[in-house]
């Protein structure tokens, strides 16, 4: 690994190392009681402590999280083909859509859950109703965004209209699709914690949050924020690692070997030169 | 000039809203010709391209390939733009098999075609390059790769290197006629740059402002192979004299 790349991985992991120093720094300056704003120091220190209780609840928000965002982000995308196939679809369901996302989504919590019950149901209902509208708007951007002179130029090739949709327009989407991705990958946790406190059988990170809250046990608390964060940000990465991996073109100029299909040159034809330069 | 022609064009107009585009176009092109098309801005050279490639249904006329009526029906034709229109998300070899992708599937055989038309024709480096990593010039040279790969006799290039600055532009007509020269292709050539429609073509046909008309065809009586030379030499010159006097005699307001 050359420096340039090790200091491109280095520096966001210094400005994360740099907000804990700050924060300690503030903590510390001003005197700020622990039960206002615990350190840097204590809160780590509640995390290792209270991780035989954290771990399950960890695992409890994390599943309610991904599938929120895995359901949100196929929906959003399934809308936007279909809306964007047949105009009329598009005209009706738009600003349907667009009213949804004004409703305050901490008010229909508890009504989400009252009709989908206490289990992981409403809280996949509603991360998902957080992750999809961004994805159905950016898709249809880069449905709109495809060239009409492409679009001709598949019709002048005679192009049959599933497979102009899956070469050239799904492909166009692809780039804005992982823009909402990422925002929804960070958006997720929050639908997640929403849906717990709404009401739920079965207790998550957001539960135990306020739990602690209430106990004045602001160490912990702290500790709780920081796992929600860390989920987020991990969504996130992964989030931009599939980006990476589904628009090759994007980063390298070459196509990956496994994607090259090598099919068999005859000699007798010209130079078979298939090699890169 | 023996035998049915290749492509047969017969009183083609085009009204938009009232006002004639092109009016009554008459076209004969013989099998393995290349014909230029200049004229002015707005004299409908594109309208008549979308007519011949099937996109367009003209007013009236029709359009006939080895004698069989083609008008308004697509699939017939290749054609090229000035933009490239490469997909940035497939490769080089995977941007000249895109006919086949968007109509039956690429095949094994498809695929060694492609390779072997890139390799053959200057882009063997570049194979299973993306396309933002090619120069402009380049990037063309695979849009026509993929025009080629359609296997339609008749091609249709609108200003193919018209975004080209003029030494790469020199490089790529060149690079055409040896294309060309080995393919056996009919092609129909639009272009702003007379000193272009004559390098190339067997016949410069010029058309007249709005609404467009066939307003002469000139041979090209310049012998082929056709190189640097060629654009000094007195038969080209003489033929580059007739055509800028009808481009700019006529219209009054010109390319």
């Amino acid at each position: 690994m050359s420096w340039r790349r090790l200091g491109r991985w280095l520096t966001p992991v210094a400005a994360v190392l740099g907000v804990f120093v700050l924060w300690g720094l503030i903590v510390r300056v001003f005197h700020v009681e622990p039960y206002v704003v615990p350190s840097p120091q204590d809160a780590l220190a509640a995390l290792v402590d209270h991780w035989d209780v954290l771990a399950p609840l960890t695992r409890v928000t994390v599943q309610e999280t991904v599938i929120g965002f895995a359901v949100g982000a196929l929906v959003g995308f399934a809308l936007a083909v279909v809306m964007s196939r047949w105009s009329l679809v598009q005209r009706v369901v738009y600003p349907v859509l667009v009213g949804s996302q004004a409703i305050p989504i901490v008010a229909v919590a508890v009504p989400i859950v009252l009709v989908f019950g206490y289990g992981l149901l409403p809280k996949v209902v509603i991360t998902a109703f957080i992750v999809f509208f961004p994805v159905v708007v950016n898709v249809l951007d880069g449905f709109a965004s495809v060239d009409r002179d492409l679009l001709n130029l598949a019709r002048i090739m005679h192009g049959g209209r599933t497979r102009v949709l899956l070469h050239i327009e799904m492909p166009a989407t692809l780039t804005p699709l992982f823009s909402a991705l990422k925002l929804g990958a960070t958006y997720a946790v929050t639908g997640a914690v929403l849906g717990e406190w709404a009401g739920t059988k079965e207790y998550g990170l957001g539960n135990f949050l306020l739990i602690q809250q209430s106990r004045l046990a602001t160490d912990t608390v702290y500790a709780t924020v920081l796992l929600l964060t860390a989920i987020g940000v991990t969504m996130f990465l992964l989030v931009m690692a599939a980006e990476r991996l589904a628009t090759p073109w994007r980063t390298r100029s070459t196509a990956r070997r496994w994607r090259r299909r090598t099919a068999p040159m005859r000699d007798d034809v010209g130079t078979g030169e298939g090699g890169r330069p | 000039m023996e035998g049915a022609p290749k492509l047969v064009a017969d009183g083609l107009s085009v009204r938009f809203d009232g006002t004639a585009a092109i009016e009554g176009v008459q076209l004969r092109i013989e099998a393995g010709e290349f014909v230029s098309i200049v004229g002015p801005s707005g004299c409908g050279k594109s309208t008549l391209f979308n007519i011949l490639s099937g996109l367009l249904v003209p007013s009236s006329g029709r359009v006939s390939i080895d004698g069989e009526d083609v008008t308004g029906s697509t699939g017939h034709v290749g054609y090229m733009f000035q933009k490239d229109l490469l997909l940035p998300w497939r490769t080089v070899v995977g941007n000249i098999v895109l006919g086949a992708a968007l109509t039956r599937g690429v095949s094994d055989r498809d695929e060694a075609e492609a390779r072997q038309l890139a390799a053959r024709y200057g882009l063997g480096g570049f194979l299973d390059h993306y396309p933002h990593a090619l120069s402009g010039g380049m990037r063309q040279r695979v849009a026509l790769m993929r025009t080629l790969a359609v296997h339609t006799d008749v091609l249709l290039l609108d200003e193919p290197f018209g975004a080209l600055d003029s030494q790469t532009r020199l490089e790529m007509q060149r690079w055409l006629l040896e294309v060309w020269d080995e393919l056996d292709r009919t092609v129909l050539f639009v272009t702003h740059d007379v000193d272009e429609a004559v390098f190339l073509a067997d016949r410069v046909l010029v058309m007249s402002p709005r609404p467009g008309t066939i307003a002469a065809d000139i041979p090209v009586p310049v012998p082929r192979p056709r190189d640097l030379d060629t654009l000094t030499s007195a038969p080209f010159m003489d033929v580059k004299r007739q055509v800028l006097g009808l481009l700019y005699r006529e219209g009054g307001e010109a390319a």
